[in-house]
C-alpha cells in the first residue's frame, strides 16, 4: 500500500518534508516512525487523513500521516 | 498632549465603530517575553484601550536577541514594568496594567476581571492548558501563540473548543529548547496573534477557530489544519 508521510517544523531536519512510502498492510505509526528516528514521546500533534491518531494506529493505503513536534516557547 | 489623527492609518481596516470598540476593550497579555512584548506593543499602538501584562521575570541579556521590550539599559528591570514604560512613551492614551508575577489558576477571576480577550503569550505548555481552562470558565476568547525556532502555532479557542489541550497536551518539553527563539518568529507569530485579537474585539469572525495555523519560516509555508 502507499502511504504520505508528511513532517513538520523541525522533525523535517535531516529527513523531509513529504514522502510517499511502499508500505506492507498491516504498518502502524510506530512502523513508519522508527526508522525516521522519531520517538513516539517527540510527537505531539499525529494526523491522520486530518485526524487525531497515535503510534498504535493502523495506517490504510491512500492515508496522509502529518506528525508534529511540540512549538512551546513564547 | 493630545496626537490628533494618530489613528489616522488604521482606515479603513478599522471603522470609527471599530476603533471605538477598540478602545473601549481590555485585553490580557499573558507572558509578556518574546511574544507578548510584540503584542502588547502592536496592540497599544491599534489603539485597544486596556492593557495587563503578567510576567514573573526580569530582562535577561539573552532576551536582546528577540524580545521588543528588552534594551540594553533595562536588563534586570521587570519585563511588564518596562513594557509599561515604553508603552507610555508609545501611546499615553492606553492604560497599561503590569502585574509582576506569573498567571496563576486560583487567582485568574480576580486578574481577569474586566477583560474582554486573553492573548497567550506564554513558554510552557502546562501552563498554556491550565490559561484555557480559566479562559473557558470566565467565557473569554483566548487567542494563542507559541514559537521555536523557524517555526510556530496559532489559533483561537473559544469558550467549549479546547483547542489548546489538543495541541499541547501531548509531548515532552518543546523543540524550543534546541532551537532557541530568533527575532522574526516570535515577531510573525504576534502580529497574527494581533491580527485574529483585532477581529475578534471589533466583533467579526476569527479566521482559525478550530483549526491551528502552522508557520514555518524556514519554507515560507502558512498551513491550515483543522481541529476535529
Amino acid at each position: 500500500m502507499r502511504v504520505t508521510i508528511k513532517l513538520f517544523a523541525t522533525f523535517r531536519d535531516g529527513r523531509f518534508k513529504v514522502e510517499e512510502m511502499e508500505l506492507p498492510e498491516g504498518t502502524s505509526v510506530l512502523d513508519v516512525i522508527q526508522p525516521l528516528n522519531i520517538t513516539p514521546e517527540e510527537i505531539a500533534i499525529c494526523l491522520r487523513n486530518g485526524k487525531d491518531a497515535n503510534e498504535h494506529t493502523v495506517l490504510n493505503d491512500g492515508d496522509t500521516l502529518a506528525i508534529f513536534p511540540p512549538v512551546g516557547g513564547g | 498632549m493630545k496626537f490628533e489623527g494618530r489613528y489616522a492609518r488604521n482606515k479603513k481596516t478599522l471603522s470609527d465603530e471599530d476603533q471605538l470598540k477598540l478602545a473601549n476593550s481590555c485585553v490580557a497579555i499573558v507572558g509578556c517575553g518574546g511574544l507578548g512584548g510584540y503584542i502588547a506593543e502592536q496592540l497599544a499602538r491599534i489603539g485597544v484601550g486596556r492593557l495587563v501584562l503578567f510576567d514573573g521575570d526580569r530582562f535577561e541579556v539573552s532576551n536582546l536577541n528577540r524580545q521588543i521590550m528588552a534594551t540594553e539599559l533595562n536588563i534586570g528591570q521587570w519585563k511588564v514594568e518596562a513594557a509599561q514604560e515604553r508603552l507610555r512613551s508609545v501611546n499615553s492614551e492606553v492604560q497599561v496594567e503590569a502585574v509582576r508575577g506569573w498567571f496563576e489558576e486560583d487567582k485568574a477571576p480576580q486578574m481577569l476581571r474586566e477583560v474582554d480577550l486573553v492573548c497567550d503569550a506564554l513558554d510552557t505548555r502546562d501552563t498554556r492548558v491550565m490559561l484555557e481552562r480559566v479562559c473557558h470558565q470566565m467565557d473569554l476568547p483566548l487567542v494563542y501563540a507559541s514559537i521555536a525556532g523557524w517555526f510556530g502555532q496559532l489559533g483561537v479557542s473559544l469558550p467549549g473548543d479546547y483547542s489548546v489541550s489538543r495541541l499541547f497536551g501531548h509531548g515532552e518539553r518543546g523543540v524550543e529548547s534546541a532551537w532557541g527563539n530568533p527575532a522574526f518568529t516570535p515577531a510573525v507569530l504576534a502580529s497574527l496573534s494581533v491580527a485574529e485579537a483585532v477581529k475578534l474585539l471589533v466583533g467579526r469572525m476569527p479566521s482559525l477557530r478550530h483549526a491551528w495555523l502552522q508557520v514555518d519560516l524556514l519554507s515560507m509555508e502558512f498551513e491550515r489544519f483543522e481541529i476535529q
